[in-house]
């Protein structure tokens, strides 16, 4: 069976509205194969009901999300085309996880022997026997993902997949997931962490009280958000300092306590200024731009704006 | 196909099963118990038991009821079972799983009245052996002959398989109407255990209100239909046997359509 060895995810006006509020407004984006996107927003931003839209689990009050060109709820074998993982609760408490499995292998046509296969992926091999009960978050974390892996699929989509894992499940997630992106899957992924988003993402679609606020690789929203650098300088002199900085037209706010905040210039180019003029510097501090600081700018105020 | 097979292995890995399976021991016990003391009341009575004929009291009666024992547990268990393997799905929020692995709702609901009418029949299949096999000591150790050539004996074997299957497909879709395990649990062992009581009785108010036409209808109380099915017009005025299976059959048709209709519509969050 041939079948295009890529597939986008393309959002086109989405919208739920639920009796009284607007969970995702007109939401429009796109998701491109072979790299990490991440969904990003507060809580309550609408990040779960957009892709449990995408997953027809949802049904949108207007507009519609494609995998590929094809709505999810028309695919013949949606397992071999997209892996989920929406929840950590999502098995029967007393069936294990092999069986668990094999439940979704049987209903989707795959090998029963596929399920111990993604188990040995995800590290659970061992406890394959246990029942869902037992499992910590983390565990159960993983089985989602051994789940969402079932169908050898071209496009994956996650819903916080770092909650409860400890910084070593998270350094394995971030692995592997950048490791399926390589392989040319298309790999969404939603976090409110952003610094985690920051070491994994390439693309950023960023949405706030159900609306998108940016798209983009995560380099053009850093560069757009966050402007230019910006640099913290301390010194004894700083009006002069100031006056120096300003002829280079550079933006420059002083602090009654000495310091100076500069944008448009980076550390290297601060320190040279200073050092041709003469100046002194007790303290030369270049703050990066990043997708933190971008990500508060952009939905600073938004967030309670139902 | 698939779905089927998945169906029966979600059932097989947990613990409902054997607890279910469990249940009916004693339901059986009780039922056998009940019906072999009525066999020798009748046993008792001597030749004239069979001039005797109230309408629960006839031979016929209580040797078609000795070899259908466990049907009122039987039928009560395959009910709320084939509830719960819906119900199962939010309870437990595997719904999210299953509905990801089939978008097509309505063939999950498929699999699971097919897997329902497998559980029907097995628990016919179970209760009927054993009835084969006590029944016939039951029958000669009270009224001396097994009745075993009596075509009703067998009318009434094979309409007890279908009474199992028709609530079973009842079950499914009134797991789907009511979504609730709890719900679902409680609606249907009262409906099943005292609404021919309760139901009867604001029949009876109704008609006394309104018309007596009104009493007529009390045969779609699902419980009476399935009475009719079984046990057959008990007077002139009773509407025939099949009445009873096109109104258990309308119930299981009109609650898995209107349940599969809203689950298909219905958001999985």
């Amino acid at each position: 069976m041939s079948r295009p060895n890529y597939a986008e995810i393309s959002v086109d006006r989405l919208t739920k509205h639920y009796a009284r509020m607007r969970a995702v407004d007109d939401l429009s984006f796109t998701v491109h194969a072979g790299r990490v996107t991440g969904f990003l927003g507060p809580n309550g931003a609408g990040k779960t009901t957009a892709l449990r839209m995408i997953l027809g689990l949802v049904t949108p009050t207007s507009g519609a999300a494609t995998i590929g060109g094809v709505r999810y709820v028309d695919m013949p074998d949606p397992i071999r085309q997209v892996g989920a993982v929406l929840e950590a609760s999502g098995a029967h408490r007393g069936r294990s996880a092999r069986n668990h499995l094999r439940i979704i292998c049987r209903a989707s046509g795959l090998p029963d022997q596929r399920a111990d296969e993604v188990l040995a992926l995800v590290g659970l091999s061992t406890v394959a026997t246990r029942k869902f009960k037992s499992f910590s978050l983390g565990m159960r974390q993983r089985l989602g993902i051994a789940a969402a892996m079932l169908g050898d699929p071209r496009v994956l989509i996650l819903d916080e997949p770092a909650n409860g894992l400890d910084p070593e499940g998270i350094r394995w997630m971030r692995d592997l997931l950048r490791a399926l992106a390589a392989e040319g899957r298309t790999v969404l992924v939603s976090s409110h962490l952003l610094g985690e988003m920051q070491q994994l993402a390439d693309d950023v679609v960023i949405i706030a009280a159900g609306r998108l606020l940016r798209q983009g690789p995560v380099a053009e929203v850093l560069g757009e958000t966050a402007g230019t650098a910006r640099v913290r300088v301390r010194t004894p002199q700083p009006d002069q300092l100031a006056a120096t900085l300003r002829d280079a037209r550079l933006e420059v706010v002083a602090t009654p306590d000495g310091l100076l905040r500069v944008s448009g210039a980076d550390a290297a180019r601060v320190g040279h200024l200073a050092f041709t003029a003469g100046v002194e510097l007790h303290e030369l501090t270049g703050e990066s731009a990043d997708l933190e600081r971008a990500f508060l700018d952009l939905t600073a105020g938004k967030a309670g704006a139902r | 196909m698939n779905l089927v097979s998945a169906e029966l292995l979600k059932l097989r890995t947990t613990s409902l099963w054997w607890i279910f399976a469990l249940l009916l021991v004693p339901l059986y016990g009780v039922a056998l118990a009940f019906n072999w003391l009525a066999a020798r009341a009748i046993g008792a009575l001597g030749p004239e038991a069979e001039n005797i004929s109230f309408s629960s009291f006839s031979v016929e009666r209580i040797v078609g009821n000795l070899y259908t024992s466990g049907q009122f547990g039987g039928v009560l268990l395959v009910l709320l079972l084939s509830a719960i393997l819906v119900t199962n799905e939010f309870f437990h929020l595997t719904a999210t799983a299953t509905f990801l692995t089939t978008p097509r709702r309505e063939l999950v609901i498929l699999a699971k009245m097919v897997v329902s009418v497998l559980i029907a029949v097995l628990v016919w299949l179970l209760t009927t052996a054993l009835n084969l096999v006590l029944a016939p000591v039951a029958l000669t150790s009270t009224v001396g002959d097994t009745h075993l050539g009596e075509p009703y004996v067998w009318q009434a074997i094979g309409l007890n398989l279908l009474v199992h299957v028709l609530w079973a497909l009842v079950g499914v879709g009134c797991g789907v109407l009511i979504r609730s395990q709890i719900g679902a649990t409680i609606t249907l062992t009262v409906l099943y255990v005292v609404g021919t009581q309760i139901l009867t009785a604001v029949f009876a108010l109704l008609a006394n209100l309104v018309d007596d036409s009104i009493l007529r209808m009390r045969i779609i109380i699902p419980t009476l239909a399935s009475d009719l099915l079984v046990s057959g017009p008990q007077s002139a005025d009773d509407l025939p046997r099949w009445v009873g299976a096109a109104v258990l059959l309308a119930y299981a048709a009109l609650a898995g359509a209107l349940g599969t209709l809203i689950t298909r519509q219905r958001d999985i969050a």
